[in-house]
């Protein structure tokens, strides 16, 4: 599928490393989920209002089932690659209970995956779990009321750019 | 080593957090059909004729099944004859908007939407009741015969508990009034999914799908496909989030296996979030009319309580919640008497079902307010009052609940405790800011004997020989944590480490019999049922290990038998047995709850539940009297769980239901028109987002309870019940005034206020001939207008949705890398997008959306920010998220307006282009409804009758009432921003006030595009600040103001711009108050009494946005507040 070029109305994308060819009217989340297998994005809502899709397009975390293939700008990382990166993050969530049916939890990791490359910049904030809130406010969870989301993002952080735990 | 009590890590975590765990909709079966539900789209209308043979004629289709596939006449079993009434598919008639009327399976899902609009339903619509008290009126439509004596009661409880009549003659201060909860979705992040297999060989069935409770899934779907129970097999499979909405049948589970066997093939239905919201089960509304009465020493005496149920269109739960929701007079506290008449009323709307709670948070509201009033009225510390009339534990209360432990008194007491509730409440006091402190307490249940058989459960462990211990139970664990759990007590029981014990729960082949994890009936129940079958394994592989080693006695410890004599691995044990099959040992039991009773219709007091679990929450708020907006600032939620088996888990468990719980005091409410669901969306569904909440901070205040598994008690809905009362008593501590109808929204706390302050606002309409033909129209709306266009008008116009329209392609998507080939793309008719974030969610629901798309992204030109000549040149492709990165700090105030603007994941998309021209914003419009301007100009507009309170226009409303939702278009303006317009030959530079020219509609020429956005920067004078109420942390604002101005040294204002969002159908300018503030040292005050006069002036608000124009006028005070600051 990748060694190709492109068809008409086919995109090139760059995914979790690999070349992938992809049709452009498309959104990323089905092109994720249906073709190539990466499930661990989810699609709860299908109108870029809940955050359960997320994935990293050039960094920045970007609502898949709401993103045209075509209008993708940059290498696009999913869970499945991130994860390894984002042990920290996985332990921590699941020592502070920060899932509980898990169906968010993806999206909720690749976000806080973005918010941990930054972490001595976020760490510098005056208030970072005002700001971790603020920053995973389009990542709905039903299930924690996120209090142990944020309570394990800004222990990440914190821990990443090598300052105290906030309590 | 135990693990009881111990924080253990959820057993699954690593396959939850890399995202490779299963939920349905991530299956791979490459065969599989895809599946869609035509639902009905009238409240209440006969089927006078159903065609299905084009839509089975389409290619690609590979079932189509109507109620003709089912038996003539069955019905969802449910609680049984004479309340089971809803069938599998509509029979004749449609009861709610929503009702299944037909359901197709086909080889992708656009064709199965292709199909479902190829069926050919002819409707004769009647009319029919929407709200309880309609369906009461004489002469209202029966929706069905009834066993009570009155119209529409589908169940009647009335009953005396305890003495009322010595309650009546002791109560000395009496509080009286009408308490409204209102119908909440549960809004799992998973939508309901089912993936069915029908084998035809067998004539089974598989199913994979989003449950808690799979032994209700094979009881209804084998009784409606006419096969035993046993060939309806459930599989596990990941479930995300139940909450009560996945505890019993719903429709998705026998249609996918319908489809399924009539198709031959695997089906895959999965609802849509419309679907969700729109046509799920949500929780009931309860309308609570309550009298309560205390004595002069503070004990309550008497609880009397008239209630009314609103069940939906069919019997699903209601009986059963309403049941337990009256019980909440009889349980906590200790009155004398309680009388209670409750009434379950059929109305035409979808179906309420089981959620969180279940009942008791309704009646709560009303039990938990009362109390307050009294305290308030006999001048007591309310959380005083409650320690007065905690009921004694080992007792039996009214409701006849034979409780065993309570520590609710140790609850109180570290709500007090953790808010320092008396410090701060004098502290409050004296400074009169307007925060308050609430309190309010709950109890619940651990499993009620609801149903036959509820009172057991089964559970069996394996033995492997490599040492492995796997707990098998057919309970499904939808984020509860309680595999994790029932982990944890067969790793202790047997002596094994955490992380060499599996679980398999729900499947029907391979579980025993186990009715599910509903009722909060999870630890109690397999907790007790696991925990007797790991003890009697453990005794069987003692009796092994002691032959073996010839030891006396033998101890479980590390996956070893140890005796005196030596140890032996548990593994090697396995083969010593001769009940060990294929190198397992497994032993299987049956656990029976005795000495509680199943209810029943013909008894009034019932011992429900093994033990009660008990919580107070307390909650420190402020109230922003200019706005409205209540804040939780913190939060403290104390539980009685008896034992926390993992404590981990109890205290997400009371997070979770206290955040739920908030949600539905401030803001979550399911919105009707028509009785069909207005809020079909997240976006319009005010769930908190992370921002909203406080620090939650759960207690648990530790204990033990012999008739628990282990000391435990229940958690998961307890947590749910008190925050309702908990908010509404402390507004009520902050600023006075009693809201007793959730959610708490902004729009009751600014009305209430305004009454008491005795505010009116006059506008005076009779004054103003250019409003007479508006206000004319609007008079006309309810006096027949809304009718006759909705009805009639809407069959004349564009077809959004109707049957017979073809769904839109999938739009070709350019992104040039020129300027010219991009409007040279637009000149041929191409729309315009940005990121197009908004655009491809829009035109689903464009009656003839645009075939090609281009997108401003790839153009080099449009994506930068350019400083120069003391403008900001900002081009139109520049992300929302690079604006705010990239505005200089004296524009601090444009870079928090766009920090507001939906969420971060939008802001690193969209594009300040997109925002400025996005879709109008009014939730008819957006989701779906046929109005004016989407449907054409015989169709109404469903705000003006419809609930206009939060999105609507007060000023300048015409004939559509929608407003411009970019908060840049506000902002900016304030900002002196133009826009520079591009076409193929061309350009031209306007202000940005001309940019609109209708709600969300932009002044463009043909083939026009906005290529970029100047922004004058501002010099050292010029201040500047914007505030925006809104829903929830990214909701498009309620209202919004912007307010910028030359501010001299000695504080005398020149160029002031006040510009207000969302309140009219462009942004819309203060004008009159902007200049009467030229060459002035402005207070406050002042410009509120300025704006104040402007606003009645100029406003004609809607029956219920009047309360807009005190919000937008207090964001303006806070803006003067900012300004004049510094």
């Amino acid at each position: 599928m990748s060694d190709r070029a492109p068809r008409a109305h086919e995109v090139e994308l760059i995914v979790n490393g690999r070349r992938v060819l992809a049709p452009a009217s498309r959104t990323l989340a089905s092109v994720l989920r249906d073709d190539l297998d990466l499930t661990a994005a989810k699609v709860a809502c299908g109108r870029g209002e809940c955050g359960a899709c997320t994935v990293l397009v050039d960094g920045r975390p970007t609502m898949s089932c709401v993103t045209a293939v075509a209008l993708v700008r940059g290498p696009v990382e999913t869970l499945e690659a991130l994860a390894e990166e984002v042990t920290d993050l996985r332990e921590e969530f699941a020592d502070a209970g920060a899932f509980q049916c898990g169906f968010c939890t993806p999206g909720q990791l690749v976000h806080a995956a973005a918010l941990a490359r930054r972490a001595d910049e976020l760490v510098a904030e005056d208030d970072l779990p005002g700001v971790v809130r603020d920053r995973l406010s389009g990542n709905i969870c039903r299930c924690t009321g996120y209090q142990a989301i944020t309570g394990a993002v800004c222990a990440v952080l914190a821990r990443r750019a090598g300052a105290e735990v906030p309590s | 080593m135990s693990y009881i009590g111990a924080r253990v890590r959820p057993i699954d975590w690593e396959s939850r957090t890399r995202g490779e765990i299963r939920f349905t909709a991530d299956l791979s079966s490459p065969d599989h059909l895809h599946a869609a539900v035509l639902r009905s789209p009238h409240a209440y209308a006969e089927i006078r004729s159903l065609d299905v043979s084009r839509a089975e004629r389409l290619p690609g289709v590979r079932a189509v099944i109507t109620h003709a596939d089912f038996p003539a006449g069955i019905t969802y079993v449910h609680r049984g004859a004479p309340l089971s009434d809803r069938p599998p598919l509509a029979d004749g008639v449609v009861r709610h908007v929503g009702q299944e009327v037909a359901a197709v399976a086909a080889d992708t899902p656009e064709i199965a939407r292709a199909a479902l609009r190829a069926i050919r339903v002819r409707y004769r619509v009647r009319p029919a009741a929407l709200t309880p008290r309609e369906a009461l009126r004489p002469g209202a439509t029966r929706l069905h015969e009834r066993v009570t004596d009155e119209a529409n009661v589908a169940v009647l409880l009335r009953t005396d508990w305890g003495d009322v009549a010595a309650g009546e003659a002791a109560g000395e201060v009496v509080v009286e009034g009408d308490y409204v909860y209102p119908s909440v979705s549960h809004a799992c992040m998973e939508p309901n999914t089912t993936l069915a297999a029908w084998n035809e060989a067998e004539q089974k069935v598989e199913l994979w799908t989003s449950t808690q409770a799979p032994w209700f899934i094979a009881k209804e779907v084998s009784h409606l496909l006419g096969i035993p129970h046993d060939h309806v097999i459930c599989r596990e499979v990941a479930v995300g989030g139940g909450f009560g909405a996945k505890s019993k049948a719903s429709e998705h589970e026998v249609l996918a296996a319908a489809l399924s066997r009539k198709a031959g093939r695997p089906v895959l239905l999965a609802l849509s979030r419309e679907e969700e919201f729109g046509a799920n089960k949500p929780r009931h509304r309860f309308e609570t009319h309550l009298r309560t009465s205390a004595d002069a020493d503070g004990t309550i005496r008497l609880f009397d309580a008239d209630i009314l149920v609103d069940n939906g269109s069919y019997n699903h739960m209601g009986s059963s919640v309403m049941r337990v929701g009256v019980i909440t007079l009889g349980s906590m506290y200790r009155p004398d008497g309680a009388r209670f008449a409750s009434r379950l009323v059929d109305t035409a709307t979808q179906p309420g079902g089981q959620f969180r709670g279940y009942g008791t948070p309704q009646v709560s509201l009303a039990v938990e307010s009362q109390v307050d009033d009294l305290a308030h009225r006999l001048g007591l510390d309310p959380l005083e009052m409650r320690l007065r009339n905690v009921g004694p534990e080992h007792a039996t209360t009214l409701c006849g609940y034979a409780v065993t432990t309570s520590r609710l008194a140790d609850c109180l007491v570290a709500v007090r405790d953790g808010l320092d509730w008396d410090a701060r409440r004098a502290e409050h006091r004296t400074l009169r800011a307007d925060r308050g402190l609430g309190v309010a307490a709950g109890m619940h249940g651990s499993g009620a004997y609801a149903y036959e058989q509820a009172n057991r459960s089964d559970a069996a462990i394996d033995l492997f020989d490599d040492g492995r211990v796997r707990v098998r139970h057919g309970s499904a664990d939808a984020g509860t944590g309680q595999n994790t759990i029932l982990a944890q007590i067969a790793a202790s029981e047997l002596g094994v480490d955490l992380a060499d014990v599996e679980v398999l729960s729900m499947d029907s082949e391979r579980t025993p019999f186990e009715l599910g994890a509903w009722s909060s009936r999870g630890t109690h129940m397999t907790g007790s049922s696991v925990g007797l079958a790991a003890r009697e394994l453990a005794d069987q592989v003692r009796s092994l290990a002691a032959a073996k080693l010839g030891a006396v006695s033998v101890t479980l410890r590390d996956g070893k038998a140890v005796g005196e004599t030596g140890e032996v691995d548990l593994g090697d044990l396995v083969g010593l047995s001769d009940e060990a099959r294929d190198g397992c040992l497994s032993h299987e039991v049956s656990y029976v709850l005795e000495g509680t009773e199943m209810i029943s219709p013909d008894k009034d007091r019932f011992n429900l539940s093994p033990t009660y679990a008990y919580a107070a929450h307390g909650a420190l708020v402020e109230v922003d009297r200019r706005t409205g907006k209540v804040s939780v600032l913190d939060y403290v939620a104390a539980h009685d769980v008896g034992r926390a088996l993992n404590p981990t888990a109890v205290e997400g468990q009371v997070a979770g239901g206290a955040a739920m719980g908030l949600g539905a005091a401030l803001g979550e409410e399911l919105v009707r028109e028509g009785g069909r669901i207005v809020n079909t969306s997240y976006l319009h569904y005010a769930l908190p987002r992370s921002a909203d909440l406080p620090s939650i901070r759960p207690v648990i205040v530790n204990g033990e309870d012999a008739d628990g598994p282990y000391g435990a008690k229940s958690v998961g809905e307890m947590s749910i019940i008190p925050p309702g009362a908990a908010v509404a008593n402390a507004v009520y501590d902050a600023v006075g005034v009693r809201i007793t109808e959730l959610p708490i929204t902004p729009d009751k706390v600014v009305t209430a206020l305004a009454e008491q302050e005795g505010r009116v606002r006059r506008h005076h309409v009779w004054r103003r001939p250019g409003r007479w033909w508006v206000a004319g129209i609007r008079m006309l709306y309810p006096l027949g207008l809304h009718h006759v266009l909705h009805r009639w008008g809407t069959r004349w116009g564009r077809g959004v949705g109707a049957p017979g329209s073809v769904p839109a392609a999938p739009p070709r998507i350019l992104r040039p890398d020129t300027a010219a080939a991009l409007t040279a793309a637009v000149a041929d008719g191409a729309q315009a997008v940005g990121g197009g974030t908004d655009a491809l969610v829009e035109r689903e629901r464009q009656p003839r959306p645009a075939p090609v798309l281009v997108s401003t992204i790839g153009v080099p030109s449009m994506r930068r920010i350019v400083a120069e000549e003391g403008r900001l040149r900002i081009g139109a492709a520049v992300t929302l998220a690079e604006l705010e990165e990239s505005l200089p700090p004296e524009l601090a105030y444009v870079a928090a307006a766009v920090r507001s603007i939906a969420s971060p994941q939008i802001r690193n998309s969209a594009t300040v282009g997109g925002n400025l021209a996005q879709e109008k914003r009014c939730w008819f419009f957006r989701n779906g409804f046929p109005c004016y301007k989407r449907n054409g100009a015989t169709s109404p507009c469903y705000a003006v009758e419809g609930d206009h309170r939060f999105q609507h226009a007060a000023i300048d409303g015409h004939r559509c009432q929608a407003v411009t939702p970019s908060d840049l278009g506000t902002v900016l303006q304030a900002a002196d921003a133009e826009v520079v317009l591009l076409r193929a030959v061309g350009s031209r530079r306007i202000p940005l006030a001309e940019l609109y020219d209708g709600p969300g509609e932009l002044a463009l020429a043909a083939g026009e595009i906005i290529a970029e956005v100047v922004v004058p920067l501002p010099g050292p004078g010029r201040r500047g600040s914007f505030h925006k109420l809104a829903l929830y942390q990214g909701d498009f604002a309620t209202a919004s103001a912007a307010v910028t101005a030359e501010v001299a040294p000695d504080g005398t204002w020149s160029d002031v711009r006040i510009i207000l969002g969302a309140m009219a159908p462009t942004p819309w300018r203060a004008s009159a108050t902007a200049r009467a503030l030229d060459g002035t040292q402005p207070t406050t005050d002042g410009v509120r009494r300025l704006l104040d006069r402007e606003l009645d002036r100029h406003a004609h608000p809607l029956a219920n946005n009047g309360w807009k124009l005190d919000a937008v006028a207090g964001l303006v005070e806070h803006a003067v507040d900012d300004l004049l600051e510094r």
